[in-house]
């Protein structure tokens, strides 16, 4: 693929996230969509960068701002919306709602609501990965906020320890709900990474989805060969409120102008013309995907019991 | 049942353990069960790994893994970091991705640590995302009991998890249990069991099913150990044990008989067999390892009060530990947990309906001076 081809193909990906996410806004004052949405815009680049190398047989463990990457990774769009809209043609048939996204067919694992919760999971398909000689790489993806929980160190430490074929991927946004990282850290994320022996590998312009792209390409022909865990941060911005579809700058504790110098890099804002080349196929994809899901039944008292154990 | 000819008789040696698979095997250690379920899951299934602190180390969670980890490698019997929740987390990541983990807590109170991954993980993947994931995995939690284990060492947890959908938990109270629970979880549930283990039967030899090792059938299923008219005793775990002694005793002195219910599977008890008991004697005895508040006892309650009070012919009563934290004081302790001379006192009372009843108690001797076959620290 010749780099115009890479990039071209990375922007529709995030821009067809970035629109999607902007038809949750629209449709979330009808109450359609009743479930706590955590948006991934302005962090797109991330999944988009990240998934570009990963095959469906590479899983990845999320959190709960996860739209982008179970889109990135190749989950149903038609099903994302159908679990939004809460029917039983949703990808987890009505029961998970926007935090609990999953896509296994395509790799997609588990997205927790519980900050760091899902680390030591990748690192269980690691193990099991290795032990059955599988051919994956498994990426478990978390942000900065993540960091500060017990089981992510554990979780780094025995990865390292065993030698297993993961990627601790951190989302840097520098926020964690509304407290920034000098309220919260006293270590350097990827000093403290370095310190279990891992490689360490930093992207400061998480906004170009190619550098991302070629850092995690280059990252997981690593891992796949060596069979050994690598950390990578990604610094990136998050442009909306931690949770809905509204901005927080008039809140008095973020500075609007630092969003609009992250703006200002954002291939997303800076090339308009592209943005409305790619707009009508994503539309209408997207204008398909909410007809299905309104069009779609709720899930029957039947739903309720099946699947507990 | 509990074997009472070869109780005093010396236990079997670990490393001969995976000898007697074929032979004609009619006593088995409680001990020697788990070493031979252990064993066997690893022989027969590739997918099988044993994590936990110290399963590979000499004392093998009190025997229980000893040679384990020569025998099939230390990539499958795995010491782990000090590390609850991230190992549990690490189990779960495992099953999800093709492995069959079994974790060892060597103290129930250090699952405690794990709660977050076991609550919130492993008891919703599969609801939470619609029926996609299957998360397999046994964790094995012990309970320790006297020589002053106290307060975060003897914890019997059960009504924390048996609380939470998503979960099976199993409390085997013999050899027999352990054989036919574990061989069947293993090889075909898909789902997380948590089993407590008593550390109390561990060297309690058992009379054993000498065709098979697994008698098959439904390993969450509840079992009649012993048949009578008179009271319904729903007991788990070692109190199984101490209804049975208790039930020898008050046939023998008073003809009063027992109906035994091993409830095994706390979480999803077969509440037909507790009910159709219950019909049949219209007393009712719950002897349980835990406190009574919302715990066994009080389900028990529940579900009686809900589906027929009017089979009771008086109120309920419940043998349980004392509303405390565990003291390690041997004088306390006890005191703490229910004895054979109050069980036999309770179920007297009950039958013959005044405090007064005339019947023979036993002697007073403490439940873990009967069963205890070591000594500590261990």
């Amino acid at each position: 693929m010749n780099s115009t081809n890479m990039f071209e193909r990375l922007f529709f990906q995030a821009l067809r996230i970035r629109l999607v996410e902007e038809r949750i806004i629209d449709l979330y004052p009808s109450d359609v969509i009743q479930s706590p949405v955590h948006l991934s815009i302005g962090q797109e680049a991330v999944a988009v960068g990240a998934c570009h190398s990963l095959t469906h047989n590479d899983l990845v463990f999320c959190t709960y701002r996860s739209h982008a990457f179970y889109l990135a990774k190749g989950g149903s769009l038609n099903e994302m919306f159908a679990e939004l809209y809460g029917k039983i043609t949703g990808c987890a048939r009505g029961k998970a709602g926007s935090m609990h996204l999953a896509a296994p067919d395509v790799g997609l694992m588990g997205t927790s609501a519980v900050v760091a919760s899902t680390i030591p999971h990748a690192v269980g398909a690691a193990l099991a990965a290795k032990r059955l000689s599988k051919d994956q790489v498994i990426v478990g993806v978390f942000g900065d906020g993540a960091t500060e929980e017990g089981v992510y160190h554990e979780s780094l430490n025995f990865a390292a320890l065993h030698s297993l074929p993961v990627v601790f991927l951190c989302e840097n946004n520098g926020l964690a709900v509304h407290s920034f990282r000098k309220a919260r850290q006293n270590f350097d994320i990827l000093g403290h990474a370095q310190s279990y022996g891992l490689p360490v590998y930093s992207v400061p312009e998480g906004y170009d989805f190619v550098k991302v792209a070629e850092t995690m390409s280059a990252v997981i022909e690593q891992v796949r060969l060596s069979q050994e865990a690598v950390f990578v941060e990604i610094q990136t911005f998050r442009y909306k409120e931690h949770v809905g579809t509204g901005e927080d700058f008039s809140c008095g504790y973020r500075n609007l102008e630092d969003c609009q110098s992250w703006k200002r890099q954002d291939p997303l804002e800076q090339f308009p013309a592209l943005v409305e080349a790619f707009r009508p196929m994503i539309m209408q994809e997207i204008d398909a995907a909410v007809h299905f899901a309104e069009s779609s039944p709720f899930p029957s008292i039947e739903e309720l019991l099946c699947d507990v154990v | 049942m509990l074997c009472n000819s070869a109780m005093t008789s010396p236990v079997r040696s670990e490393a001969s353990v995976s000898a007697v698979i074929d032979t004609d095997v009619k006593v088995m250690s409680y001990r020697d069960a788990l070493h031979w379920t252990m064993y066997d899951a690893l022989r027969c299934h590739d997918s099988v790994i044993l994590i936990g602190q110290g399963v590979d180390d000499h004392k093998g969670i009190f025997g229980s893994t000893i040679g384990l980890a020569e025998k099939f490698g230390s990539d499958r019997v795995m010491d782990t970091p000090l590390a609850e929740e991230g190992m549990t987390g690490v189990a779960i990541g495992a099953a999800l991705n093709g492995l069959y983990p079994i974790q060892t807590h060597i103290r129930a109170d250090f699952s405690l640590l794990a709660m977050n991954q076991i609550i919130n993980l492993a008891a919703k993947y599969k609801y939470m995302f619609g029926g996609k994931f299957n998360v397999p995995m046994l964790i094995r939690m012990i309970v320790g009991r006297s020589w002053g284990q106290g307060a975060q060492h003897s914890q019997s947890l059960q009504s924390l998890f048996a609380h939470i959908p998503g979960l099976k938990v199993v409390m085997p109270s013999s050899s027999q249990t352990i054989l036919d629970t574990y061989s069947m979880v293993i090889a075909e549930y898909q789902g997380p069991v948590i089993s407590f283990e008593h550390r109390l039967m561990y060297d309690l030899n058992f009379h054993v099913d000498s065709r098979t090792m697994s008698r098959g059938g439904d390993p969450f299923g509840s079992h009649v150990v012993r048949q009578g008219e008179d009271v319904t005793i729903v007991a788990t775990s070692i109190m199984v044990l101490e209804a049975m002694r208790a039930a020898d005793h008050l046939a023998k002195v008073a003809d009063i008989q027992c109906d035994v219910i091993d409830l095994h599977c706390v979480s999803h008890p077969d509440w037909d067999l507790v009910m159709q008991s219950v019909r049949k004697t219209g007393r009712l005895v719950v002897a349980d390892t835990s406190w009574r508040e919302y715990g066994v006892c009080a389900e028990v309650c529940r579900v009686v009060a809900e589906r027929n009070p009017e089979y009771l012919k008086k109120p309920v009563v419940s043998l349980a530990m004392q509303p405390s934290p565990c003291p390690t004081a041997k004088s306390l302790e006890d005191l703490f947990y229910p004895d054979l001379r109050q069980f036999v006192n309770a179920v007297a009372k009950l039958v013959l309906g005044n405090e007064a009843h005339g019947v023979q108690l036993p002697d007073t001797q403490s439940m873990a001076d009967v069963y205890k076959r070591f000594k500590g620290p261990f």
